[in-house]
């Protein structure tokens, strides 16, 4: 059995003076999807900014492919081939879709082409011309998850991409989500909203007080109601 | 009430010394709208540049070799600048980086005293720019003329590399969120580094080409730190295109109000400015939000 | 007494004894007058700049406005008395200061320098042309007289020496006065969290502007007697050069010390004079100061005088720090008693079925995106109202326009039946809403207990008043209120200490605090649990119970429990609309809620996979 290809190690993150994650370990295998699921303030988010370098670990090991990561700055974890698509999107309000398109393929090893992109999420070619402070918040994750896309990603990160949707695009980003996944992307996804979560990931952590409380399928979790109640709240 | 002659003179030098300030104040508001940071030492800069032109053009007598060679010399300032000193205070209060980018602006200058003597020294007019052009409304100094064409040329370069390029792409998505620009894998420091050396750059070439039109002395950056100031102030903040405009309407202002009453015409400008402020204190390019 | 006014004493023997010490130093007499000629502007300066945090690059404009009213009025003989001269050019640079702040203090940080500095720039245009004819234009005012006293006549040297150096002391007392006054401990307050100052219901803009105005008027002062000294009021007291060096030379010495710009012009006006006798060195003097000045800058920060007096401070703060538990440690169980606040915002007689709060059609889109829309509810007079929803539901974007503190794009809010919208968050805090934030908002380096002084100032003395006379902490029925407050966030123990020392759970009591301080009818209450312990949030929860006995709560929470527990009814947003309103009972029942937590995308299309608690 190879090694995983994203291994956390337990890592202690702290904002300022409090203590967000204590001894957090997961591992995301290739090709796999993981949900990371938990209440808020569980620190999810955090996880997540802190593979990708936002924030520094003080203590603990990440590793992608191998190759330890942990304090390097996010443009070198980039460069790297890890994506974090942040919560609040992040788009920038002042360029074109097909400025932040082209933007993020600029220093990406093997970039997707813009006909792939717009491909895969028809709606931007619609909107390439629009600034992204026009886009509603679909399209904005849309254009969120393609910004990773055209890095050609190893593993994304896809933090709440879900939130304060409505159904019907939260449907169809589960579909996109779902594709990728099958075509053997690697995501590790936070999400509040567990259906949806649970509908495309292979393997779920829980995470409660940042700590990880509980690892095992969607079907086990599912099946445990007791759990979810406990720790998710539902 | 003057003649039409002297107000269409009036305007056209009022052309030429906004085209100048809407240089300088592009260096100044490219900083200013990328890495947040007013840059007191601008007019110092534009001071160095102008001493180094004085050097390189009497030296070597050639224009074109001194220009090229105080870029590079600004280019080198620029980095030294940003990596010793500016760099470390991207994370402090706006007021932390006023003092520290007018204290190296203090020491531009007493620098320059202390090589080049407090005395006002002259750049002769380069062999090609001499001599006056008629243009049919009035006579103009043909340096002057070309001074025109050569800074509206610059901008345009700059407006190309900030809006045609994946540089301005990158500095542009840095105004608005330079950490997202890094989660997508680009260098912000190095990216800001770019920026600031531009802008240093930026106040450099405009000292250099105007050296031959006024004195070169090491107080006489101040004057023009300011009202960069109050052109961008009139352009709105970190506005490129405000920062051209800007130049242009306080252009306007100085030299058409001199028109009437010569000693209003400084006046006129700060009083402009003062109006704006209370009409539309975000300038006219200028989005709310930001500073 | 003499501890009290130590630092006054200090002073005056300091100013006594320059005279007889500092002449053996290079200090001519002249020398010394110059210096003290800065130190008087410079205090008005650090009150604006140390003290508030306004940074400004304009004082030369009052300074050479005082200078040459009161010469041009002594040289054309309008006015005979110096004294009289100097009073009325302190008041024109005052008048003038109120001028040119009315328009800088609209905004701040980068804006405000640069429009101090290019009205600077502006008066010292007018006084080179458009005025020169009253102003000398580049020769300046030759021949102003010095001032009498009882019938003697102020000679340059040291009867004038004397003379400034009362002045100096005069000005000096009055500065400490005022940065101890309740007027001061504002103008602290917005230097360090001028949001949060605001919120409490102080007006920042007047503040600012009062403060501006009397830096001005030392300014002008100073200038008036730079005249006076000289027996010539110069032109260049107008330029650039001038607002510069007092900016330097308050760094130097130490910026919101108040004597930091006195050290500072000594060091300034010594080099420069003594520098200048040595060959070969002479020119460089400036260049060193420069240098001294980004060092200054860059590691020390606090100046001369500043690192002085960090240094004696420093072991008080020291014995404070360690007294505070590491982080993570648990939280002292705190006692819950709420005493009753002395001071509250005054209460609108209405009907007992007028709610306390009222939003109608309560809208907010930041461009495409709609943030809140359309939604409405009311406040039962004295319940606790919780709002929740999943992140990014519109809770904190609605707390905000239920307190005035962004305008919303539609739709109103009342209070007790009175439309609030539209006042802003300084009026809305004065008519009785207090709120605590989502993420801190405190006054980091006053103690827990200015903290809250802060807050209860604003309701004792309205949103603006210029008592610049009286002790902060000499108003009885404030002190009440900030015993009562600090003792009902647990915090009594903590009184003396930094805000910036506490841990966070307690940091986050004190948030609550500053709210609970203000007195407010309605308090609105945004994520008080968050990041707290299991142990910090029962008590929490208590405290929260026993605040809301007296007054009106609304409250933002995640913590469901909590919410189940504490809230008479509840309000669910989501996707910015309103989805649920009832009791806990009828929510926890509520298909749509529980369809809204799990993310409303349920049966269709997702047959089989829906999750049913």
């Amino acid at each position: 059995m190879t090694a995983p290809l994203l291994e956390i190690e337990r890592i202690n993150s702290f904002y300022g003076d409090s203590h967000i994650l204590f001894d957090v370990s997961l591992n995301v295998g290739r090709n796999e999807v993981v949900a990371l699921l938990g209440r808020n303030g569980a620190g999810k988010t955090t996880t997540l900014r802190t593979i990708m370098g936002v924030l520094a670990p003080r203590s603990g090991s990440i590793r992608l492919d191998g190759e330890p990561i942990q304090g390097r700055p996010p443009f070198e974890i980039a460069r790297r081939g890890l994506q974090l698509v942040p919560e609040e999107r992040a788009i920038f309000g002042q360029l074109t879709v097909e400025e932040n398109l082209r933007l993020a393929a600029l220093t990406a090893p093997s970039a997707w082409t813009l006909d792939r992109i717009y491909e895969f999420f028809p709606r931007l070619r619609e909107r390439r011309r629009s600034g992204g402070r026009q886009l509603s918040g679909g399209e904005q994750q849309m254009l969120a998850i393609a910004r990773a896309l055209i890095r050609d990603a190893r593993v994304i990160l896809l933090d709440e991409p879900f939130e304060g949707l409505a159904p019907l695009i939260v449907r169809d980003l589960v579909r996109v989500s779902r594709e990728l996944a099958e075509q053997g992307r690697t995501i590790l996804v936070v999400e509040q909203n567990v259906t949806a979560a649970l509908s495309f990931a292979d393997r779920v952590y829980i995470l409660n007080n940042g700590h990880v409380v509980w690892e095992g399928t969607p079907e086990s979790l599912r099946a445990d109601p007791a759990l979810m109640k406990a720790h998710l709240g539902i | 009430m003057p003649s039409a002659p002297l107000l269409l003179s009036q305007a056209f030098n009022g052309l030429a010394l906004g085209t100048l300030l809407a240089l300088v104040s592009s260096g100044l508001t490219i900083i200013l709208g990328t890495l947040g940071v007013l840059n007191f030492a601008h007019g110092a800069l534009f001071m160095l540049g102008a001493y180094a032109m004085y050097v390189v053009a009497t030296a070597t007598g050639s224009y074109v070799l001194a220009v090229v060679v105080g870029a590079a010399f600004m280019l080198v300032v620029g980095v030294a600048l940003e990596r010793g000193l500016v760099r470390l205070f991207y994370a402090r209060p706006h007021e932390d980086q006023i003092l520290v980018t007018f204290g190296a602006g203090i020491v531009f200058t007493e620098v320059a005293r202390a090589i080049f003597g407090g005395n006002a020294l002259t750049v002769p007019t380069p062999s090609w720019g001499q001599g006056i052009v008629h243009l049919g409304f009035l006579f103009y100094p043909t340096y002057r003329l070309q001074l025109i064409g050569i800074i509206a040329a610059l901008l345009f370069a700059l407006y190309l590399v900030l809006y045609r390029t994946s540089i301005g792409l990158v500095v542009r998505a840095g105004i608005e969120d330079a950490r997202m620009v890094g989660i997508l894998g680009i260098n912000v420091r190095r990216a800001f580094l770019g920026v600031f050396a531009l802008g240093v750059v930026t106040a450099g070439v405009s000292g250099m080409l105007y050296a031959p039109i006024i004195s070169v002395e090491p107080d006489m950056g101040s004057n023009f730190l300011v009202q960069a100031f109050v052109v961008i102030v009139i352009g709105g903040l970190g506005s490129f295109p405000g920062a051209v405009v800007g130049g242009l309407v306080a252009g306007e202002i100085i030299a058409l109000t001199s028109a009437f009453n010569a000693a209003y015409s400084d006046v006129m400008l700060y009083a402009v400015m003062a109006l704006l402020l209370v009409l539309r204190p975000q300038g006219l390019f200028g989005s709310e939000g930001r500073v | 007494m003499a501890r009290r006014f130590g630092p006054e004493l200090a002073m005056a023997l300091v100013l006594i004894a320059a005279p007889f010490v500092l002449p053996h130093l290079g200090f001519s007499f002249d020398l010394l007058q110059r210096i003290l000629d800065w130190g008087i502007i410079g205090l008005g300066f650090d009150l604006l700049f140390g003290a508030t945090g306004l940074l400004s690059f304009g004082q030369a404009a009052f300074y050479g406005t005082g200078g040459f009213v009161s010469a041009y009025l002594l040289t054309a003989h309008i006015v005979g008395s110096v004294w009289l001269a100097l009073a009325i050019g302190t008041v024109a640079a005052g008048l003038f200061g109120l001028l040119v702040g009315w328009l800088a203090v609209r905004r701040i940080g980068i804006y405000f320098t640069m429009i101090t500095l290019a009205f600077g720039q502006m008066a010292f245009f007018l006084e080179n042309s458009p005025l020169a004819g009253l102003t000398g234009g580049e020769n300046g005012l030759p021949g102003v007289p010095v001032p009498s006293l009882a019938g003697h006549k102020l000679t340059a040297g040291e009867p004038l020496y004397w003379a400034l150096a009362a002045i100096f002391l005069a000005g000096f007392v009055l500065a400490r006065r005022i940065l101890h006054s309740p007027f001061g401990t504002v103008l602290r307050a917005i230097k360090q969290n001028t949001a949060r100052a605001g919120m409490t219901g102080h007006s920042v803009p007047a503040y600012k502007l009062a403060v501006f105005v009397i830096a001005a008027l030392y300014a002008g002062l100073a200038g008036g007697l730079l005249g006076v000294l000289q027996s010539y009021m110069p032109p260049d007291a107008f330029m650039l050069d001038t607002s510069g060096q007092l900016v330097v030379q308050t760094v130097i010495g130490g910026v919101g010390t108040l004597i930091g710009p006195l050290v500072g012009a000594t060091i300034w006006l010594w080099l420069r004079d003594n520098l200048q006798l040595i060959p070969h060195l002479g020119a460089l003097w400036k260049l060193v100061l420069g240098l001294i000045f980004i060092a200054l800058v860059v590691v020390l920060k606090r100046g001369i005088a500043g690192e002085v007096a960090f240094l004696v401070s420093r072991r008080s703060t020291r014995a404070a720090e360690q007294d505070v538990p590491e982080e993570g440690g648990e939280a002292a169980v705190m006692p819950v008693k709420a005493p009753a606040l002395a001071l509250g915002a005054p209460l609108v007689a209405t009907g007992p079925d007028v709610p306390a709060l009222r939003a109608i059609g309560v809208s907010k889109f930041y461009g495409g995106l709609h943030a809140v829309e359309g939604v409405s509810f009311d406040v039962r007079r004295g319940s606790i109202h919780a709002v929740i929803g999943p992140n990014g539901a519109g809770k904190s974007t609605l707390f905000k326009m239920l307190k005035d503190e962004i305008p919303p794009t539609a739709g109103e809010v009342l209070l007790f039946g009175n439309r609030i919208t539209g006042l802003g968050p300084t009026r809305t805090a004065q008519l009785g809403i207090g709120k605590s934030n989502q993420l801190n908002q405190l006054f980091l380096d006053m103690t827990a207990e200015e903290n809250l002084r802060i807050a209860a100032l604003a309701r004792a003395r309205g949103t603006f008043r210029t008592d610049l006379w009286r002790e902060a902490s000499s108003l009885p029925e404030v002190e009440r209120q900030v015993r009562a407050a600090i003792e009902t966030v647990g915090l009594a123990h903590r009184a003396q200490v930094p805000a910036h020392v506490l841990p966070y759970g307690e940091k986050r009591r004190l948030e609550i605090g500053i709210a609970l301080a203000t007195g407010p009818n309605v308090l609105l209450l945004d994520e008080p649990l968050a990041g707290m312990s299991p142990a910090e949030r029962v008590a929490t929860r208590a405290l929260v119970r026993e605040i809301a006995r007296t007054r009106t709560l609304v409250i933002v929470e995640h913590d469901m429990d909590a919410i189940f527990e504490l809230a008479e009814r509840i309000t669910v947003l989501y996707e910015g609309r309103l989805l649920a309103e009832g009791t806990p009972e009828e929510i926890q029942r509520n298909q749509a809620v529980q369809d809204a937590y799990l993310g409303g995308m349920h049966e269709e299309g997702m047959q089989g996979e829906g999750v049913h608690a």
